[in-house]
């Protein structure tokens, strides 16, 4: 191969020339990032002008974004992202899937579930007030995708986008929001933690809790309310549970949240541990990434929440 | 062996398993150890030893890694029908890949599916993988260090975003060696590939793989559809010769220093100790200065003899199953799990950072998560200690199904090296299967492991 050879003495001899002399299609490709074969086009279209094809390939993007989107729908995603976003009195947690694990660690797709989880808190400031505790709002992944951004975009336009970019697909798979009444506490946790562009925690597990404080004792509420996140991520309760309930014989099977021995110190309860920090938990939901492994749309129905 | 002629006592070692040290006067493994012991060591030799076999062909493991739809199935598929055709390896339908059941290393479910085909000079284990957490289990379980890896690129895309997280996952499990196999080659214009081939030359770099690296044009598709054309099965040929020449045999290492993993134990009348096991890499003489190390003790000695297949020789090398008379030692200062090593060649120590994956419930692992002080008994190659498992900074806990690094702290100090495999395992269950990355300095265990401050 002659060519690759011509190549490889350009690259050793001047190896910071690379794109010194590229042709119009690598300037393209680096610039815009879109594939080869669009790029190629966006320069027959518009006579090899570098500004004219990168003008036609950004009017283009949210085109060939739907239409990449089209052609990838229905493709089994089952890897993702939660995000979780808590902002004054709300808080949300969303599923974002794609195809591979590869794609959730990429940026854009990071930036998405960020974009998602703020939508959804915002949506829930919006709402009014009750005299409820607190306020629970799902979203379907249908419904997710008609959330405006905080730019006034649609999130369906986004993903679109993004699913352009990354070249594989993605799916909303579900949200739900906590409105929290006077005097209820949010928390959320994100696992693994670690990522949290603008506040959104990121992670394969997410979980939210609304507690409310019954006895002032000597602790710092934000930890107990993480904590009791983690704990929820890494003990999976099913449902919150009765005092008077009686626990379940084999301590690894309970699945009431109450009941469970607790994560960061098994010599105690649940129970126990909200009354030494003179707290009550209200509700809590956990996400776990890819446990609906449906298309949004045929969920089965225990998956979708009720709203009040 | 001659040595078994003056074994004065013999004994069955019990086993190790609830009571770690052992102190017999004479080991020799009984049946049902010997067993144990050839599975978990089979892996263990595996890594370091696997290319001794008898057979004159070397075994190599590859897997084809990039983006989706980029055509790895395709490709894979192809280069078996055109070994096929070439009457070396039997043909391996798209289908069959691409629907593998999943596979089991180690009690771990791995979403993957391994082939096997046969090149002129090479056998070839290839892994065709769609997750990164899959690889990264590939790689914990230890069924198959990656000798190398066909990055696969279509040419209509392009390198895409997520092509850096393949590559910074090539980096991750070891592998050092990239074939780049630009796809598709049949619908794009020689401009593309080009343009394919110098972009992926640059991130090559960036990652800090040879950019020099062979880059194939070329398309699976054609070649398993058996048309004709300078892209189809020509350009597969190629890519099996590049990789048959490109990726390096494993080297036997013999410029270490030596290390010997301790099978057997016994003493010969009137001469002292032997020693036997496999040497792992190195090369050893008689009258090289050693130490045996384990289970805290360390013991300075020469060797006095060597001896393989009942002949007394000056020196051997890795790979060889050798028994070795110590001077001055006496059979109760030895036992199995011990490493006989070249003096001062290893970190004596009872810390280590390892990569560890713990089973989900339904490989038969924890239902709950692993936090820091977790601690449990930890098996590697024959013997097993008393371990606490601390979490790195900023990592909370780890919860079955996930992996992750870890720092490992024994009872005792113990001779490991990188990337030996080690599982942990609750009341005799294996929870957790992991490999050691890196040494720490060794902290001294005054209290029980739990209560240690680290
Ligand atoms: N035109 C063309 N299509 C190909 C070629 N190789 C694979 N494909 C197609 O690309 C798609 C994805 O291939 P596959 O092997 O499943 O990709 P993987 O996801 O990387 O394993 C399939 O529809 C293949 O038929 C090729 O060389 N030329
Ligand atoms: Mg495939």
């Amino acid at each position: 191969m002659i060519f690759t050879k011509r190549i490889m003495r350009f690259y050793h001899s001047s190896k910071q020339l690379f794109g010194a002399e590229k042709s119009s299609l690598a300037v393209l490709r680096k610039k815009t990032g879109y594939t080869i074969a669009n790029c190629k086009k966006a320069l027959q279209l518009n006579d090899n002008d570098l500004g004219q094809a990168e003008k036609w390939l950004k009017d283009q993007a949210q085109i060939m974004g739907w239409k990449k989107a089209t052609k990838l729908e229905g493709r089994l995603t089952s890897q993702g992202l939660i995000g979780v976003a808590i902002k004054d009195s709300c808080a949300a947690m969303i599923e974002l899937s794609c195809e591979t694990d590869f794609v959730a660690k990429n940026k854009e797709f990071k930036s998405m579930v960020e974009i998602a989880a703020n939508s959804c808190v915002d949506f829930a400031s919006s709402q009014y007030k009750s005299n409820a505790p607190i306020i629970k709002i799902c979203f379907s992944g249908e419904q997710l995708k008609e959330l405006p951004t905080q730019d006034g975009k649609k999130l369906s336009d986004l993903l679109a986008l993004m699913i352009g970019t990354v070249g594989e697909n993605a799916t909303f798979k579900r949200a739900l929001c906590f409105k929290a009444g006077h005097g209820v506490y949010l928390a959320g946790y994100a696992h693994p933690s670690g990522d949290e562009p603008n506040h959104v925690q990121l992670g394969k597990f997410g979980s939210i809790l609304a507690f409310r404080q019954f006895a002032p004792k000597e602790v710092d509420l934000n930890t107990v309310g993480k904590e009791l996140c983690q704990h929820i991520v890494g003990m999976n309760p099913k449902k919150l549970g009765t005092i008077d309930e009686i626990p379940s014989e084999k301590s690894d099977y309970e699945d009431s949240l109450l009941h469970q021995e607790y994560l960061l110190d098994e010599s105690i309860t649940v129970k126990d541990y909200l009354e030494e920090s003179g707290v009550e938990v209200i509700d809590f939901r956990r996400f776990q990434c890819g446990e609906s492994m449906m298309e949004s749309g045929d969920q089965p129905l225990e998956l979708i929440e009720t709203c009040q | 062996m001659i040595f078994l002629k003056g074994i004065t006592k013999l004994a069955n070692l019990s086993k190790s398993q609830q009571v770690p040290k052992l102190l017999c006067s004479c080991k020799l493994l009984s049946n049902s150890e010997q067993n144990y012991y050839n599975i978990k060591g089979s892996l263990y030799y595996n890594r370091y030893l696997r290319n001794y076999s008898t057979d004159k062909k070397v075994h190599i493991n590859i897997g084809t890694i990039g983006h989706v739809d980029h055509g790895k199935t395709t490709l894979t598929a192809a280069m078996t029908k055109v070994l096929q055709k070439d009457g070396l390896s039997e043909f391996v339908a798209y289908d069959q890949i691409d629907k593998a059941p999943e596979e089991k290393a180690r009690g771990i479910t791995i979403n993957a599916s391994h082939i096997g085909y046969s090149t002129i000079k090479r056998h070839y284990a290839h892994t065709d993988c769609p997750g990164h957490a899959d690889f990264i289990k590939n790689m914990i379980s230890g069924a198959s260090q990656m000798d190398g890896a066909i990055l696969v690129v279509a040419a209509d895309d392009g390198e895409m975003p997520q092509t850096r997280e393949h590559l910074l996952l090539a980096k991750q499990v070891g592998i050092k060696k990239i074939v780049v196999f630009i796809n598709k080659a049949d619908i794009v214009d020689q401009e593309s590939l080009e343009l394919v081939e110098l972009e992926i030359r640059e991130l090559l770099d960036t990652f800090g793989f040879d950019s020099e690296a062979p880059v194939i044009y070329g398309s699976a598709l054609s070649a398993l559809n058996g048309q004709d054309g300078e892209y189809s099965e020509n350009s597969i040929r190629k890519l099996l010769n590049t990789i048959d020449n490109y990726i390096p045999d494993p080297q036997r290492d013999l410029n270490s220093p030596f290390w010997i993993p301790i099978d057997n134990a016994f003493s010969v009348t009137g001469r002292g100790t032997v020693v036997v096991g496999t040497i792992i890499r190195g090369v050893i003489k008689k009258n090289d200065e050693c130490e045996l190390l384990g289970f805290d003790s360390r013991r300075k000695t020469t060797v006095g003899d060597i001896q393989v297949f009942k002949k007394s020789i000056p020196q051997a090398a890795a790979g060889d199953h050798v028994g070795v008379l110590l001077r001055g030692v006496k059979l109760n200062s030895v036992d199995r799990g011990m490493q006989l090593v070249a003096k001062g060649s290893i970190k004596y120590t009872n810390r280590f950072k390892a990569n560890i994956y713990f089973l989900t419930r339904e490989e038969g692992g924890r239902s709950k998560p692993i936090l820091s002080r977790y601690s449990q008994q930890l098996f590697s190659n024959t013997w097993n200690v008393p371990c606490r498992l601390d979490l790195e900074k900023g990592i909370e806990m780890l919860l079955p199904g996930e992996h992750g690094p870890v720092n490992l702290t024994l009872q005792w100090k113990m001779p490991m090296i990188n990337s030996q495999p080690f599982t942990i395992r609750e009341n005799n269950i294996t929870v957790a299967t992991g490999i050691i990355t890196e040494s720490l300095e060794p902290v001294l265990v005054t209290s029980t492991l739990g209560k240690l401050q680290l």
